[in-house]
C-alpha cells in the first residue's frame, strides 16, 4: 500500500478536526461557576499533582452536595502543568481562553505559578498557588492581588529555622542548600533571619542537584565545625548526604525541611542515622474539623492518609474559600469575589470549618473559614503564615515537640 | 477561543525559528548539534536582561541574536576537528555549560529564582490586540529566516555545506576549507536561536534555567525529524505536527470517556510518545522528506 503526502496532510487534517470539533460545543453552561485545576500532575511535583487535582473535585463536590455556591454549581475543568513552566503556560491559556474558567487553582512549583500569574492577571481572575517563591507576593507578579497563596513562603520557612536553632541553643549553625529557588530560599532566609538576631553563619554551601555523592560539599561545612547544619534540601539528595555524614563519624545535629526529613528518610538511612534530627514542616490544622473532613476525602479518594500529602490539604481549602467568597459575594463578578476572599478566612467573624456550615452562617454575619492547612488568614500580600510543627526523629519515630509560632 | 490557538501559535512559531536554524546545521551541513538549547538561552537571557535595564526591545533582540552567534563562533574553532557524533557531545555539553553559568552567577542572572517580570511585546497595545501583534512579528521574522535558509540552500554557498555534509574529504580535495564553512554555519544558526530565545523570554515573561533542559533541544530534533531533514518546509511542518501531537492530545477528554481526570495527564504523554513513534515508524523519512533518496 503507498500513502501520497496529500493523503496523509488530509488524514492529518481530519484528525485535526475531530480533536478540535467537541470543544466548540463547550459554551459555558448556564448556572455552574467554572474553575480551572492547574496541577503537577506529571513531572517533578507527580508526587503531590494527583492528590492535589482529585481533593480540588473532591471538594468541589462537597460544595454542590451542599447546594453550589451564590445558587451555582461548582464545575472543575482539569490540566496538567507537567511541572514546567512552557506547558502550564499553554495549559493555563487553554483553561482560560477555551474552558473560560474564572479561577486557576493549584500551581505547585514557583516557576510555574510565576509563569502563569500574568495570564490570570490579564484576564483578570483568580490564582490560587502552594508556591513558595517570595517574587509572587509583590508586583508585577501579584500586581493586582488576584493571586493567593496558601503555603508557607520559603522566607517564612527560614524564619522557622532561625527560631528553632536560638530555642535549641546553637552557635554555630551552617547551611546545605539544594540549588533551586526552593532550596536556596529555605537557606537565605534562615540567614536573613539568624543574622538579623545578630548572629553569625560558619559557612553556606549550595550545592547542584542528581549528584551521585555530596561528599565534597560535606567536607566544606564539617570543615567549619558546625554545631548544626540547616538544609533546603529533598528526599534524594539528603538520603545521600546523611549516608556520607555518617560515615565521617563528627557530630553534629541537622534541621531539615519536612519534606526532606520525612519518614521516607528513616526508612531509606535507618533509625540510627537520623537519630536527633529536626524537622519542620508547617503543620496542617490537623485538630480542626475541617481537616478531618479532608483526611476522609484524601482517604476515600487515594487510599492514603491526609497527612501524606500537605499539598492536597491546600488544594482543599482553596475550594473551599473560593467557594465561600462567591457565597458571600452572591454572584459571578470576579472583583466582588475577590473583595471576599479575606472577609470570609481572615478573623472576626463566626469560626466556620465545612462548606456547608459556611453557608448557613454567611446568611446571619461575618464569618472567619479555618481551613485544613492551616487557619487561612491572608495577609495584604495574599500570603498565609501557617504554624511550624517542630519533629525530633526519636528511635524511627517523628515526634513533635513542640510547634513555633512567627 | 482564538487566544489560545494565538498562544500555541506564538510557541509554535519560536520552535520553527529553532528548527530552521537546525535546518541549515543538521539537515544542510550535517552538523549534529545537540546543544542548540545552550544558544536559545543566551539569547533569552541577554534580551531579558538588556529589556529589564531599560534597553528599548529592539536593541535587546539584536543583541541576542549577536551574543548568542558570538558563543557559537568558540565552540566552532574548537570542535571542528570532531565529527558527527564527538561533535554531538561537544554540543550537548555546551548547553550544559550554559545552563549551569546561569545557575551559578546568581549577581547577573538571579540563579534558580529566575527572572520575572519580563517586559512584553506591544506592551502598550493591551490584551487581544497585544498577542495578535506578537503573532504577526514572530510570524514575519520565521517568514524572513525562512526565506534566508531557503536562499542559502539554493546558493553556490549552500552547494557547498551540502558537499561537505555528503563528503568532506572530497571538499577538500577540491581546494575549499571546510573549517569557515561550518563555523559560518554554526553561527548563522545561533543567531537564529538567539531570537527564537529572546522572543520566548518576552512572552513568557519568566525565564529560569530549569526551562532550558536538553529536552528542548529534541523537542527541536523530533520535529525536523518528523517534517523531513534538510527541507525548510519540513521544519515547519514537523514544528506543526509536534505542536497538533502536544496540544491536541489535551482534547483528547472530550473523545475518550471512562477515563479520569488525574489519569488523563499521564494517558495524554503516553499517547503523544505512542504518535511519535507510529509516526516515525511510517514515515521515516519525515512528511516533506526528499523520498528520491534513500
Amino acid at each position: 500500500m503507498t500513502h501520497t503526502r496529500r493523503q496523509f496532510i488530509g488524514t492529518i487534517g481530519a484528525a485535526t478536526a475531530l480533536i478540535g470539533a467537541p470543544s466548540i460545543l463547550r459554551a459555558q453552561a448556564q448556572g455552574t461557576f467554572r474553575i480551572g485545576a492547574l496541577c503537577p500532575v506529571t513531572g517533578s511535583g507527580s508526587p503531590f499533582g494527583s492528590g492535589m487535582q482529585k481533593m480540588i473535585i473532591a471538594a468541589a463536590e462537597a460544595v454542590n452536595a451542599a447546594g453550589g455556591a451564590a445558587g451555582r454549581k461548582i464545575e472543575i475543568v482539569s490540566e496538567d502543568t507537567q511541572t514546567s513552566p512552557q506547558a502550564a503556560v499553554l495549559a493555563a491559556k487553554k483553561l482560560i481562553d477555551v474552558n473560560k474558567v474564572q479561577a486557576v487553582l493549584g500551581t505547585w512549583s514557583s516557576g510555574v505559578s510565576l509563569a502563569v500569574v500574568p495570564l490570570t492577571n490579564d484576564a483578570n481572575i483568580i490564582l490560587m498557588n502552594t508556591s513558595g517563591a517570595p517574587a509572587l507576593s509583590m508586583p508585577p507578579a501579584n500586581a493586582k492581588g488576584l493571586s493567593y497563596r496558601f503555603q508557607a513562603t520559603n522566607d517564612r520557612f527560614g524564619r522557622a529555622f532561625a527560631e528553632i536553632c536560638e530555642k535549641e541553643g546553637f552557635k554555630r549553625p551552617a547551611t546545605m542548600a539544594f540549588n533551586n529557588a526552593s532550596g536556596v530560599g529555605n537557606t537565605e532566609g534562615f540567614r536573613k533571619a539568624w543574622e538579623a538576631k545578630g548572629h553569625k553563619l560558619v559557612e553556606s554551601v549550595v550545592y547542584e542537584p542528581n549528584q551521585p555523592t555530596y561528599r565534597s560539599e560535606l567536607q566544606k561545612v564539617l570543615a567549619a565545625n558546625p554545631d548544626v547544619i540547616v538544609t533546603g534540601s529533598y528526599l534524594a539528595d539528603t538520603t545521600i548526604i546523611m549516608r556520607e555524614w555518617y560515615q565521617s563519624g563528627q557530630p553534629v545535629k541537622w534541621v531539615m525541611p519536612g519534606w526532606a526529613a520525612s519518614p521516607d528518610l528513616v526508612k531509606a538511612v535507618g533509625p540510627d542515622v537520623v537519630e536527633g534530627v529536626i524537622s519542620v514542616d508547617s503543620v496542617s490544622n490537623e485538630n480542626a474539623p475541617s481537616y478531618k473532613a479532608y483526611d476522609e476525602a484524601y482517604r476515600k479518594a487515594t487510599g492514603q492518609p491526609g497527612q501524606s500529602n500537605v499539598y492536597a490539604a491546600m488544594t482543599w481549602d482553596m475550594v473551599h474559600v473560593l467557594a465561600l467568597a462567591i457565597e458571600a459575594a452572591n454572584g459571578t463578578d470576579m472583583a466582588a469575589i475577590n473583595a471576599k476572599i479575606r472577609e470570609v478566612s481572615n478573623p472576626a467573624g463566626q469560626q466556620v470549618y465545612t462548606y456547608a456550615e459556611g453557608k448557613e452562617a454567611l446568611k446571619k454575619g461575618k464569618i472567619n473559614f479555618e481551613g485544613a492547612s492551616s487557619v487561612l488568614d491572608f495577609d495584604q500580600y495574599g500570603d498565609v503564615t501557617p504554624d511550624f510543627g517542630v519533629f525530633f526523629i526519636e528511635g524511627g519515630q517523628l515526634n513533635r515537640r513542640y510547634v513555633v509560632k512567627i | 477561543m482564538e487566544a489560545y490557538f494565538i498562544a500555541i501559535g506564538i510557541i509554535a512559531l519560536i520552535y520553527v525559528i529553532l528548527s530552521l536554524g537546525l535546518t541549515l546545521q543538521y539537515g544542510l551541513t550535517g552538523l549534529i548539534n545537540f546543544g542548540h538549547v545552550g544558544f536559545f538561552a543566551i539569547g533569552a537571557y541577554t534580551s531579558a536582561l538588556l529589556a529589564l535595564k531599560g534597553v528599548p526591545l529592539v536593541f535587546s533582540f539584536a543583541a541576542a541574536a549577536a551574543l548568542a552567534g558570538l558563543a557559537a563562533w568558540p565552540l566552532g574553532l574548537v570542535s571542528l576537528r570532531l565529527r558527527d557524533d564527538y561533535f554531538a557531545i561537544v554540543t550537548l555539553g555546551f548547553s550544559e555549560v550554559v545552563r549551569i553559568v546561569i545557575t551559578s552567577e546568581r549577581w547577573l542572572t538571579n540563579g534558580v529564582q529566575g527572572l520575572p517580570g519580563i517586559p512584553r511585546l506591544y506592551e502598550g497595545l493591551g490584551g487581544s490586540a497585544a498577542q495578535l501583534a506578537v503573532l504577526v512579528t514572530v510570524l514575519a521574522v520565521t517568514l524572513v529566516g525562512a526565506w534566508i535558509i531557503r536562499r542559502i540552500a539554493g546558493s553556490p554557498f549552500g552547494r557547498l555545506i551540502e558537499a561537505i555534509r555528503d563528503n568532506e574529504e572530497a571538499v577538500q580535495a577540491l581546494g575549499k576549507d571546510p573549517a569557515r564553512f561550518k563555523v559560518q554555519v554554526l553561527v548563522v544558526g545561533a543567531a537564529l536561536a538567539g531570537i527564537a530565545g529572546a522572543f520566548y523570554a518576552h512572552y513568557i515573561t519568566y525565564i529560569v534555567p530549569d526551562q532550558f533542559i536538553p529536552l528542548v533541544t529534541f523537542y527541536v530534533w523530533m520535529a525536523i525529524i518528523m517534517g523531513g531533514v534538510g527541507r525548510v518546509s519540513g521544519a515547519i511542518v514537523g514544528t506543526a505536527i509536534l505542536m497538533l501531537f502536544l496540544e491536541g492530545s489535551r482534547f483528547l477528554r472530550d473523545i475518550v470517556p471512562g477515563v479520569s481526570e488525574v489519569d488523563m495527564a499521564s494517558v495524554r504523554i503516553g499517547a503523544v510518545g505512542l504518535l511519535l513513534v507510529l509516526f516515525i515508524m511510517y514515515r521515516p523519512q519525515g512528511l516533506m522528506g526528499d523520498y528520491t533518496k534513500r
